[in-house]
């Protein structure tokens, strides 16, 4: 499975929009400075390029809350800001509690079994607790995946690796075409040192 | 007792479990074996560790190679690329 040739058209756009937005081509940068904005620029081409999915805009909810990425993506998204970083019906506040309610129901399971499980039972406990555990850590890798439980879950999953592995490829081709010109330089300049040695024997 | 509604979402969980299992490094390495439910999980998740660390390390490159570039160069190519694309 594979992003769509419009997925990798469209990211290419945006990068390229976001590039100079923040103008990460002039030097007056630290490397820092430029690295952060050039991911930030990738994050929100990736998210811009796949449309409206649930990661998507969790995606962009996420990198709404730091700061310094507000004017950033102010500038980007143009009128749709406004629209995407709003929380719906105040759903900020329903997933922090809700954290709270699962960690003490959690502390209150793990005692509970503790003192009653037999060891037969012990096993299956242990492996449905595993998978309980590892969902909550994809909920979190996932944009927007707290509030999504299994089928959901894996789709936006499925679909938010996908678009990873885009977003991985055309920035490696990227780089590469950035230093495709650097390397033809060095390889022309060991090309006197070559003819010199051969003359000489 | 599985009723119509509930056989269709189990069709539904293993179109996508075996399109995840396509996907992931280990699991395509090892073969069609079916890989538990906590084997699965913990390699999506490792997956996409792995997947936001490569996109953080080319950031870093990306950002040591522009610097040595000027800013209509850099522009140029990115043009270029969506040209060829």
């Amino acid at each position: 499975m594979q992003a769509t040739k419009s997925f990798e058209q469209a990211f290419l756009r945006h990068l390229l929009r976001g590039f100079r937005l923040s103008a990460v081509s002039y030097k007056s940068m630290s490397l820092q400075e430029r690295k952060s904005a050039i991911k930030l620029s990738a994050d929100v081409a990736m998210a811009s390029a796949r449309g409206s999915r649930k990661w998507t805009r969790g995606l962009i909810t996420k990198l709404s809350r730091e700061d310094e990425h507000r004017s950033f993506l102010r500038l980007i998204l143009g009128t749709e800001y406004g629209r995407r970083t709003k929380p719906r019906h105040g759903s900020w506040k329903i997933p922090r509690s809700k954290k709270i309610v699962r960690r003490s129901l959690r502390v209150c399971s793990r005692r509970k079994n503790n003192l009653r499980a037999p060891h037969g039972v012990k096993s299956g406990v242990l492996a449905r607790t595993l998978v309980e555990k590892r969902t909550h850590a994809l909920k979190r890798l996932v944009p927007g995946g707290e509030s999504l439980d299994g089928c959901s879950l894996l789709d936006e999953a499925l679909d938010y690796v996908i678009s990873l592995r885009a977003q991985v490829d055309l920035m490696q081709k990227l780089l590469t075409t950035f230093e495709a010109p650097k390397l033809r330089a060095l390889s022309k300049c060991t090309l006197p040192e070559r003819k010199a040695s051969f003359v000489g024997k | 007792m599985s009723s119509r509604r509930s056989r269709v979402s189990e069709e539904e969980i293993n179109r996508l479990v075996s399109k995840l299992q396509s996907l992931l490094p280990e699991t395509r390495q090892r073969g069609a074996g079916r890989a538990s439910a906590a084997k699965l999980l913990k390699e999506t998740c490792n997956y996409i560790r792995s997947l936001n660390r490569d996109v953080d390390d080319l950031s870093d490159r990306l950002s040591a190679i522009m610097a040595t570039m000027d800013s209509s160069s850099a522009e140029a190519e990115m043009v270029r690329s969506l040209l060829r694309s």
